[in-house]
């Protein structure tokens, strides 16, 4: 039995080692400035406080959480309105050609490929449609990884749909529109679900293209916006802790309540 | 009728860009094809030539070889360590996949705090045991390996949920059997666990070092590149060329050679599925 005991507390001490430096985060969001600043090793707060949160807000964060919502929202929206028919389309009907592989080879192709080769090409797409420096400009460049991962997760979720039921529906004599709607629509709508909430976290912590493609300020997503705290010199631990918190709480959130379904997405190498 | 709204996105987004990506490696040119110079595959000779790129080629190398062996040992090691019935450990799985959801802007943050030299707290650490303090991220021999520790941490869970899922497909009977024939613990872990946990091994580096041979942001936000080149990655070095300095055709044609090397890991996966050895 005490080996038993050993192996518990080396899997404890793991965990803790692990969860360390977001224990740290959460810690340090509390600290005031002068306790940063010093050689101690301590992770609770001496004297906590909120100013780092109070200066978020003062520093307009919720306008980047706003942005952040409605590119993640609007980007999950687009993926899933065109993902949806596609996964309908390549798991249902018979394509000629072949086209079904050709296209998920090429759709894998384009997942598994890093997103600076398309960069420089999509700036250009989107200076020609007036869309650089726009938050829509963001929502459809995040198609580009959004849609073939919607495609992918999708076209599983379609395929456990049993084929019997539409069948009935077709001899009812409902068309293929109304057989989506009333028939697949609801069957699978837990698989659409945990897609939303892959295609949400996926824009959510976007940071490559809205780097390159977003230049104002006030238009910054909540990457963007850290990722410049970061490179500054001077110091921000404390709001950068404090953001760093809020950023992940609604992941974190998420995660605890569809953590089950999660686990099999994430593994199927999300990032 | 129904692949058209997303076959519209593709052309729009990917098919017609990936095409003048591959033009534009062609030429000399700042921004489009309007005054640009085709110049054959003078773009490819030069990036050859150029030891910025050989130095982001060789450091992408590294830091991909580094972070794949780092994080499907560490997640191997982790699998092993849950596999087993332990009170608490409900509560043990979350804390080690906490990381991994992270954004990676969050967990850099984080990071660039540690890493101060002042006041960084793995630094407070070794004062705390009276060890000399490291330049974690400004040391040129130590920066990438900085870098390679914050992946690690970051995406460990990953490979460590693949091993886990694999390490629980494998039936109960054999460990049973095993214990029967008299094996010690090592030679039933190299002889029988090892074999079948193989092919979710391969899985979780593959998907590792295709993953890793994007990086990005951690170098951006970390390091910036430097210090000098010491952390440029390719991904860095197209940025770097193309948004920087403009020099839009040397930079597409270093994106194409990307591209390549992303296409062959690619067909190693897609083997794969077809094959039928995994899912996903």
């Amino acid at each position: 039995m005490s080996s038993r005991w050993g192996w518990t507390a080396v899997a404890f001490v793991t965990a803790v080692l692990f969860l360390l430096p977001v224990i740290w985060m959460v810690g340090t969001s509390f600290r005031p400035p002068l306790e940063y600043v010093s050689t101690s090793i301590a992770l609770v707060p001496g004297a906590p406080t909120l100013a780092h949160y109070r200066t978020l807000i003062d520093d307009g964060i919720l306008g980047k959480v706003l942005n952040s919502l409605i590119v993640a929202v609007g980007s999950t929206g687009l993926a899933l309105a065109a993902g949806f028919p596609a996964a309908y389309a390549l798991a249902r009907l018979r394509l000629p050609a072949r086209l079904d592989i050709v296209f998920l080879l090429f759709v894998l192709l384009i997942k598994l490929s890093p997103p600076i080769v398309l960069a420089i090409p999509l700036y250009q797409v989107l200076r020609a449609f007036g869309l650089l420096d726009t938050l829509a400009g963001l929502i459809f460049v995040y198609q580009v990884y959004s849609l073939p991962f919607a495609i992918w997760m999708l076209l599983g979720f379609v395929r456990d749909v049993p084929l019997a039921y539409e069948e009935a529906a077709m001899v009812d004599g409902a068309g293929l529109a109304r057989r989506l709607v009333t028939v697949v629509l609801p069957i699978m709508l837990p698989g659409l679900i945990s897609t939303a909430v892959f295609l949400m976290i996926l824009s959510w912590n976007e940071f490559l293209y809205a780097l390159l493609f977003i230049q104002t300020p006030s238009k910054f997503t909540l990457p963007t916006y850290i990722a410049t705290l970061i490179t500054e010199d001077e110091t921000f631990w404390g709001k950068l802790a404090a953001i760093g918190f809020l950023a992940s709480l609604p992941i974190l959130a998420v995660v605890g309540v569809v953590q089950r379904g999660l686990t099999r997405g994430f593994a199927g190498g999300l990032k | 009728m129904l692949l058209t709204p997303a076959l519209l996105l593709f052309a729009a987004l990917t098919l017609y860009p990936l095409a003048r990506g591959i033009l534009l490696s062609f030429f000399v040119t700042d921004y489009g094809f309007a005054g640009a110079r085709f110049i054959g595959l003078e773009n490819y000779a030069d990036l050859l030539g150029d030891r910025f790129f050989r130095r982001a080629s060789w450091n992408t190398i590294a830091f991909t070889l580094l972070a794949t062996a780092g994080e499907v040992g560490l997640g191997l090691m982790l699998a092993l360590m849950v596999n087993r019935r332990f009170p608490g450990r409900w509560i043990v799985i979350p804390s080690l996949v906490a990381p991994f959801v992270l954004s990676t802007m969050v967990v850099t943050a984080i990071w660039r705090a540690w890493f101060h030299f002042d006041f960084g707290f793995l630094n407070n650490v070794l004062r705390a045991v009276a060890l000399p303090p490291v330049e974690w991220l400004f040391d040129p021999d130590i920066a990438l390996l900085s870098i390679v520790l914050v992946d690690v941490w970051q995406t460990t869970p990953l490979t460590f949920l693949i091993l886990l899922a694999g390490l629980q497909a494998i039936p109960l009977e054999v460990y049973e059997a095993a214990r029967l024939d008299g094996a010690s613990p090592r030679r039933m872990f190299l002889d029988m666990i090892l074999p079948l946990l193989m092919p979710h091994i391969f899985l979780a580096a593959l998907l590792r070092s295709i993953d890793s041979f994007k990086i990005f942001d951690k170098v951006y936000a970390l390091t910036g590149g430097g210090p000098g080149n010491a952390t440029e990655t390719l991904s860095m070095y197209v940025y770097r060329l193309g948004f920087r300095f403009f020099d839009i055709g040397l930079a597409s044609a270093a994106a194409v050679v990307m591209i390549l090397i992303a296409g062959a890991l690619a067909a190693v996966y897609a083997a794969r599925i077809i094959k039928g050895a995994d899912h996903v």
